[in-house]
């Protein structure tokens, strides 16, 4: 990465090839969406390009990229909530109208059980739960990414573990 | 049995730990005794570790190519802006009177970031676009003029003098058998912009999806949206553009959704429109 803010932009494409996969799986758990979540993570590696030059060599690139994804999910979802409080009504009634000739265009991907239980889960704990499982985050890591200690991060993981079993085993 | 539950309810706490094999070994024996007799909580491990083992086993999920393909697109962009040489070569390659259309949209982009952003990948797009297809685009141009295919010249003469229900009848089923760079597409999109029926422009703008990988279709469209009036026909082409992922839409979508005569609901669906796309 340091290379990259030496404006040497061909070494993001290593760093794209290592963290497209996982950064996508991880917007897409939080999402439930792949299409909005391959948009969200094409503005992530956006961002690393606009605000390379704040990218500091001491910081691991993953805490960085991450922190960057988290922040892409969170503006997606104010603008989501913003869109909610317009007369949802009318933009449905109205909407509809021609949708349905394009509802085959909807992602129909696969949700087995698990995926509906965590997708049932609270985002913050879905959040926990994915940066530990599917992206092999340390509870240090994840301390640092969410402004906790890795000791609260191990003690919310293990309530939002319970909090699944309790869905899933439901 | 009541300390029982309360011993439980605290222990409940520890389980996830127990089970990653995490506790402090003195933690770990209490819970373990606990569990000797203790069903329910026995019942729980069972649980949190077939929960861990279905969490270790899911698959992960999979972007399609085309992120990748975006990525570069985004990434060449971005090269081409930090040499100036370069950009000032990419700039006069682009001959076409169409994207000269596209840069002209650039003042209002430059407003903010990742509108820059946005075009420049929607530049880079028209560009690899009109590489591909400059040969194909000087011939459908001429078999207009020259009327090569009757067909679509008979479409567009009887379009003409139709009723409005005939005419949504011709245009449905104008794209039935036509190929990508047909002269239909053309014709659509003069129907779609000039008609004065919105049904008959509406009937257009379903045709033109099914000839959507034409890329005269996208142009049009983006082209389009500034130009209709019509609520129904707006949100069809806001729909339609958000669903073919046209992402040079944007601006467009931008002055649409502040226009001070579109109806509320088309404004909301051009915002709706531009989180999908950016």
């Amino acid at each position: 990465m340091a290379a990259v803010r030496a404006d040497d932009l061909d070494q993001l494409v290593p760093l794209f090839e290592r963290y497209h996969g996982p950064l996508f799986n991880y917007l897409t758990r939080l999402t439930n969406d792949r299409e909005i979540s391959e948009d969200l993570t094409q503005t992530v590696f956006e961002r690393i390009l606009k605000y390379r030059s704040s990218y500091q060599a001491t910081q691991p690139f993953k805490a960085w990229v991450y922190q960057m994804a988290r922040n892409v999910h969170a503006d997606h979802w104010q603008r989501q909530q913003k869109l909610r409080t317009a007369d949802v009504e009318e933009v449905e009634r109205t909407g509809g109208l021609r949708t349905a000739a394009f509802s085959h265009m909807q992602a129909s991907g696969s949700h087995d059980d698990l995926h509906e239980a965590l997708n049932l889960l609270p985002v913050p704990q879905r959040e926990i739960l994915v940066l530990n499982r599917f992206q092999g985050f340390g509870y240090e890591e994840i301390g640092k990414l969410l402004g906790c200690t890795a000791e609260a991060a191990r003690v919310k993981a293990h309530r939002a573990l319970q909090a699944l079993r309790k869905i899933y085993f439901a | 049995m009541k300390p029982e539950l309360s011993a439980c309810h605290e222990l409940e706490a520890l389980l996830p730990a127990y089970v990653e094999r995490s506790l402090p070994a003195a933690e770990a024996e209490r819970v373990a005794a606990h569990l000797l007799n203790c069903p329910n909580c026995q019942l729980q491990v069972t649980q949190l570790r077939a929960l861990s083992d279905d969490l270790d086993t899911a698959l992960p999920e999979v972007p399609r190519t085309a992120l990748r393909a975006n990525f570069m697109a985004m990434l060449e962009q971005q090269k081409a802006l930090l040499i100036p040489e370069a950009a000032s070569v990419a700039a006069p390659a682009q001959p076409e009177a169409k994207e000269a259309k596209i840069v002209s949209m650039w003042p209002t982009a430059v407003a903010s970031n990742w509108l820059r952003i946005a075009a420049s990948i929607v530049l880079v797009a028209a560009g690899v676009l009109l590489g591909r297809n400059l040969h194909w685009g000087r011939q459908g141009g001429d078999a207009l003029a020259v009327d090569s295919k009757p067909a679509q010249v008979e479409l567009a003469q009887s379009l003409h003098g139709a009723t409005a229900s005939n005419r949504i009848q011709l245009v449905t089923n104008s794209s039935k058998e036509s190929e990508p760079g047909d002269p239909t597409v053309q014709v659509l999109l003069n129907t779609l912009n000039f008609d004065a029926n919105p049904n008959v422009r509406l009937a257009a703008c379903e045709a033109l999806y099914r000839l959507r990988e034409d890329p005269r279709v996208q142009e049009g469209l983006v082209h389009s949206l500034a130009i209709q009036t019509d609520p129904n026909v707006q949100i069809t082409l806001i729909d339609m553009v958000v669903s073919m992922h046209v992402r040079r839409a944007v601006p467009q979508l931008e002055k649409l959704s502040k226009r001070p005569d579109a109806l509320p609901v088309v404004r909301a669906q051009a915002e709706a429109g531009i989180g999908k796309l950016i």
